[in-house]
């Protein structure tokens, strides 16, 4: 089995709602790699919010989401669902 | 909500003006589109955005509505792949409904059917019956108008608990039936899963194991009745050799009960019963007629033929053995008698051919002897002599009288057979006897019974009574008792001559019917007496047997049948 690749989204020091729309975008571009499971996309961020904003979206989508806190940030890791 | 421009009445022209205008355009469009996409948002299921995170510029740069627009792409693409996986999954589930091999029935509050498998149907739905959705499940599967109180859903509609019923007859068939509460999605209770499993087959073949069961324990009750009732004493063991049963004959022959007997290795056992007998060889082998000479519990003697057999399963594996032996103690002394008098009648043949040829020439010299002593010639000593030759010429007469008495009993053409009273015959002999009996100071008890005549010859029945007392007084000798019984017993006449002499000796007990066998010292007796009396008695069908015990006296019977020709 391959390695799994990893896109990596560091929106740190950006705020919420615009990382949202970001991670969505990301989300969108890679959309066809994720769903597949080829990739999974990790966002880091340290905006609060966003670890509610981004999951639901992700979910909705039908992604698989783990939210893991980190010591200054959140990282959440978007994947496809089980 | 399409934008509008807010006003249109004239303005001054001023590129100031322009630029304000321009602006309030742009102020206006990112509002809709601020407003459109976190209905977007929403719609998603997300938070709105906030104007004090995220301005107008910044977010026009983002594409906004692309972005949504790109996600909710996404998001109808998973809802469909849902709805395709929830078809695939509500098909199976179907599958799985008809093909399990169980009845499985959806029924709602009201007792009414809301969808039930092919196999529910196959078990209780009448063939012509159709659509029975909506159908009250009592009348459809129960053929009743309404739940019965037995009905494992009204018990489950009653306390919302799991109800199972082992045994139902249902239209003829046999289930076992499970009911489950049937909850929606909020937990409401809106009916009941009754799963029917059909035990008919499962019951017929309990019900065919009982029989057979019963089959068994009838045979095996039957079986222990015939062993019970048999007259051959028959006993049981297990594989170890252990005596597992005993039946009524065994009991009644040994005179062991049968939990004396239970239990015991049979070696044991039959060593047990030959005790102090000689010449039995009991350990492990088979017998097949095998005589063995027992002592009873009660010590009395028997001579048993014994035959064992192995006992084996339906496999034919030995699982134990089986004994039968049968009483066989009348039928040797019936071949004893028998073989006696096969030689009798040989001696017989043989002592009237003796005594005849004998007889003559004894006449002569006892006649000339006596002719010779009228010689007045002769001198004391001649005339001595001659006496001694006529008295030893009688003497050998008398025998040569007894040779051929012995020799008529055997012969039947020489009987008078007419109705015989045995009691007036005994009284004779001990009118007879009474002389010799108060010589000796013998005291004579008779004890006659009421008797039926019986057909005999009265002279050869008289001189067998006569000569039993006559032994019974040469064996007390001075000073006894005679006792003499008569009876009528199964169809006989029994003649018992009892004494309180010295008794038998055993070594001696079986050969005094034998012809020429005495005790007595030579020329006393010719050991004829009991011989002949045997021959009579066994030529008149009857038989003859005697008990003794040394110093406990001896006990002659005598059995004569009372049809007799």
């Amino acid at each position: 089995m391959s390695e799994r690749k990893t896109i990596d989204l560091n929106i740190l020091g950006q705020v919420c709602p615009a990382c949202l729309l970001v991670a969505i975008k990301e989300m969108n571009n890679n959309r066809n790699e994720l769903k597949s499971g080829e990739a999974e996309l990790v966002i880091k961020t340290d905006h609060r919010y966003a670890t509610r904003t981004i999951p639901d979206s992700a979910k909705a989508m039908g992604f698989n989401v783990d939210i893991k806190k980190e010591e200054t940030y959140y990282e959440i890791k978007i994947s496809k669902r089980q | 909500m399409t934008p509008e421009p807010e006003d249109n009445s004239p303005s001054p022209n001023t590129p100031q003006n322009d630029d304000h205008e321009l602006q309030e355009t742009n102020r206006r469009y990112a509002t809709y589109i601020r407003e459109k996409v976190n209905q977007l948002l929403q719609v998603i299921g997300t938070l709105p955005l906030s104007p004090e995170e995220l301005d107008d510029d910044t977010l026009l740069d983002l594409d906004p509505i692309g972005i949504v627009a790109g996600s909710f792409e996404q998001i109808l693409e998973y809802h469909k792949e849902i709805i395709t996986e929830l078809r695939m999954a509500r098909d199976e589930l179907q599958a799985i409904f008809d093909a399990t091999g169980v009845g499985i029935s959806i029924i709602d509050n009201d007792f009414r059917i809301i969808k039930c498998n092919e196999k529910q149907r196959e078990l209780l739905v009448d063939k012509d019956m159709h659509d029975i959705t909506g159908k009250y499940c009592y009348e459809v599967y129960c053929n009743k108008e309404s739940p019965g109180l037995d009905c494992p859903a009204v018990d489950t509609l009653a306390t919302g608990r799991s109800v199972i019923i082992r045994e139902v007859e249902k239209k003829g068939k046999h289930f076992q039936i499970v009911t489950t509460p049937f909850k929606d999605g909020e937990g409401g209770d809106v009916g009941v899963i009754e799963v029917l499993l059909d035990i008919t087959e499962k019951k017929r073949a309990e019900d065919a194991e009982k029989e057979q069961r019963g089959f068994y324990l009838t045979e095996k009750s039957k079986l222990a009745t015939i062993i019970q009732s048999l007259s051959d004493g028959l006993f049981v063991t297990d594989k170890e050799g252990t005596v597992v049963s005993f039946n009524n004959a065994a009991q009644k022959i040994t005179g062991y009960s049968e939990t004396e007997a239970v239990g015991m290795p049979y070696e044991n056992f039959l060593a047990m019963l030959a005790q102090g007998t000689a010449g039995n060889h009991i350990s492990g082998k088979d017998f097949r007629n095998t005589e063995l000479t027992v002592l009873t519990k009660d010590k009395q003697q028997l001579v048993l033929s014994l035959t064992s057999a192995l006992v084996k399963d339906s496999e034919d594996r030995a699982i134990g053995k089986v004994f039968t032996f049968r009483d066989v103690t009348e039928e040797k002394q019936r071949q004893e008698v028998y073989h006696r008098t096969e030689k009798l009648v040989a001696l017989g043949q043989l002592s009237a051919g003796i005594a005849h040829e004998l007889n003559t020439p004894l006449g002569n010299i006892l006649g000339y002897a006596r002719l010779m002593m009228k010689d007045k010639n002769l001198s004391s000593l001649q005339k001595e002599r001659l006496e001694i030759v006529a008295e030893q010429a009688k003497k050998s007469n008398a025998i040569i009288k007894d040779l051929l008495s012995f020799a008529r009993q055997s012969n039947p053409a020489l009987r008078n057979i007419r109705d015989v009273d045995i009691n007036a015959i005994v009284t004779d002999v001990l009118r007879i006897l009474r002389t010799e009996t108060e010589k000796h100071g013998i005291s004579v008890h008779a004890g006659l019974g009421s008797l039926l005549t019986i057909k005999a010859d009265a002279r050869q029945i008289e001189q067998v009574i006569l000569n039993i007392v006559l032994n019974a007084i040469q064996a007390i000798g001075d000073n006894g008792e005679i006792w003499v019984k008569t009876a009528c017993k199964d169809r006989s006449v029994i003649i018992e001559i009892k004494d309180n002499g010295p008794g038998i000796p055993d070594e001696v007990k079986p050969r005094i019917f034998d012809p020429f066998f005495t005790t007595k010292p030579v020329g006393k007796g010719t050991g004829l007496g009991l011989s002949i009396c045997a021959g009579i008695v066994n030529e008149h069908g009857g038989s003859i047997d005697v008990e003794s015990r040394e110093g406990k006296g001896t006990t002659f019977t005598i059995a004569l049948p009372v049809h007799n020709s």
